[in-house]
């Protein structure tokens, strides 16, 4: 009960931020934080729920952009049109990577996907359809609504919100029923789930679509904020290890987590980047890694972990 | 004749770890399978849970051939295992673990949390239920495998020596389950290092030896061949034999 009121009081503040904040920078930052949530939230569908770790989720994040702004420079469609064309295309590109790398264990799965993604960006640096190594421009000035091209950040708050309420409810929901559990299972130990009559083969692959086309949705949602991409910015290594460290920090496998390490990392990425420009992208990397040692070393479970250890009232009984 | 394994070879590169062995299991009995430590038995056990695919021969179960079946299907099909090592979902709590295996035969949440209940009743971890799994001590996990096995409903359970490392008082409960899981109508397979166990339990047994069964009967037959006695269990049974 308690802690369904502080869902609330979170949603509250995060509805209102735009209206509290005038600055266009914070409110950038504000829609910022929901975008990574997004996506981030979508990456622990399978790395935080099934403890399949992948570090290229870039190539599904990408396949949103890219497909976001190819219906535009091809057939002249609004960019958010691309959004569902994306999320069955990343859906097939998941089943393509996942039905033989899930037969990989731990390290090497995490580093086939890394493969699959560095594949993808060389692929798109090249191709003229995807615009090579420039990239895409989406509609320079907007044509209609429908091209959800505004100067402020605002209208994209409520966006990013609405997407991320949806994808947070569908998890919610799915934590509480069978899949969930079977994910859980799988976390647990491939052996043990399949004892227990789990599908593990068809329940991964399950949770790498849904968890793709989340992430390849999060493209689209970037490309249209943004309206422009090019191979570093779409299919870049670091945008998987963003998706990875947000979900970490926060809490994997937590339904609040990845909102939570958004909530933390976009304002100091952002900051740093405000503070040292362009050569910024190398402190986001150290920033990156000593996060991702602090964390190892000191709180797997996350941000949402620590909570629940502080909040906790009495001590669990062991058998 | 619920299962029937006929001549079972493993072989893992040049070593046979079972080389010809048979077993055939009629419902509602207790088998055990015993034999010193690389015997074939755990090897022998895992091609039974699907675990594991023999190199050459075929197990069927139920009449139906099962030799190549993933360990999923197992589980459908009404064959559930424990682990040597307890494998326990450890970030789930105890109701949680079971629930997983409730979820094979009761789609719905409510159906599996019922279904999960009813079985932490029966082996006596009710009270345990929101307690995280990682904080279980060994015995607590053995009878969680067990637990979370029978959750499947099973026809046959394959125990892999889910009563070794428990001190006698926990024997003797385990024992205890065991017999009431009997009583339910399910089938059991008890990998047993301990003898006492077996000669208390099993009303088969079968013995081990290089990949082969080199004995099967009942409990004190098997304990008094001299084949038995002679080749390896040795100075074992005798003390057993002075109680």
């Amino acid at each position: 009960m308690r802690q369904w009121k502080l869902v609330l009081a979170g949603f509250v503040l995060i509805a209102a931020w735009p209206l509290l904040v005038h600055d266009v920078f914070y409110q950038r930052v504000g829609a910022l934080v929901l975008l990574a949530a997004i996506s981030a939230s979508a990456w622990n569908l399978l790395g935080g729920y099934a403890g399949q770790v992948s570090v290229g989720h870039a190539v599904y994040f990408g396949t949103g952009a890219y497909a976001a702004l190819v219906v535009y420079t091809e057939w002249g469609w609004p960019p958010i049109a691309g959004a569902p064309v994306g999320m069955l295309v990343s859906m097939a590109i998941g089943l393509v990577v996942g039905t033989p790398t899930f037969r990989l264990r731990g390290h090497y799965f995490s580093m086939a996907t890394i493969a699959a993604a560095e594949l993808a960006r060389i692929l798109a640096s090249n191709w003229p359809l995807l615009g090579a190594a420039v990239g895409l421009m989406g509609p320079p000035r907007p044509r209609s609504l429908a091209d959800l091209s505004f100067i402020s950040p605002v209208p994209y708050h409520y966006l990013f919100l609405a997407v991320l309420t949806v994808l947070l409810a569908l998890t919610a929901g799915m934590q509480r029923s069978r899949p969930g559990y079977y994910l859980a299972a799988i976390r647990g130990g491939d052996r043990a789930a399949r004892s227990l009559g789990v599908p593990v083969l068809r329940y991964k692959l399950f949770a790498l679509m849904l968890s793709a086309a989340f992430t390849a949705l999060a493209g689209s949602l970037y490309a249209v904020m943004v309206g422009f991409i090019d191979p570093d910015s779409a299919l870049g290594i670091l945008i998987s290890v963003k998706m990875l460290i947000v979900a970490a920090l926060g809490g994997a496998g937590t339904l609040f987590g990845p909102l939570i390490g958004a909530i933390i990392l976009v304002p100091l990425e952002e900051t740093t980047n405000a503070l040292f420009g362009g050569g910024g992208t190398g402190i986001t990397f150290i920033i990156y890694g000593a996060i991702i040692v602090l964390v190892a070393r000191f709180q797997p479970g996350g941000v949402a972990e620590l909570w629940r250890s502080a909040t906790a009232r009495s001590p669990r009984r062991a058998a | 004749m619920l299962l029937e394994a006929s001549n079972i070879i493993k072989t893992f590169g040049g070593f046979r770890a079972v080389d010809g062995a048979s077993l055939t299991v009629n419902e509602g009995e207790i088998i055990g399978l015993i034999g010193p430590n690389g015997a074939g038995k755990s090897t022998f056990f895992n091609c039974l849970a699907g675990d594991a695919q023999p190199t050459e021969g075929t197990i069927h179960f139920l009449g139906r051939d099962v030799t190549r079946t993933s360990p999923e299907m197992h589980a459908r099909l009404g064959v559930a295992r424990t682990f040597q090592m307890p494998v326990t979902f450890e970030d789930m709590t105890v109701a949680d673990n079971v629930m997983v295996g409730a979820f094979l035969r009761h789609p719905g949440r409510t159906a599996a949390r019922r279904a999960a209940e009813e079985v932490l009743d029966f082996t006596g971890l009710a009270p345990l239920g929101a307690t995280p799994a990682r904080s279980l001590g060994t015995p607590g996990r053995k009878r969680l495998e067990i637990a979370r096995a029978l959750a499947t409903e099973p026809r046959l359970l394959l125990l892999d020596e889910a009563l070794a490392g428990l001190t006698p008082a926990e024997v003797r409960l385990a024992i205890e389950l065991v017999r009431r899981i009997k009583a339910r109508g399910i089938t059991l397979v008890i990998v047993e290092h301990i003898m006492e166990v077996i000669l208390s339990l099993a009303e088969r047994a079968v013995v081990f030896h290089q990949g082969k069964v080199i004995a099967s009967g009942t409990p004190r037959a098997v304990v008094d061949d001299p084949a038995v006695v002679a080749a390896y269990l040795g100075h074992h049974m005798r003390r057993v034999r002075r109680d």
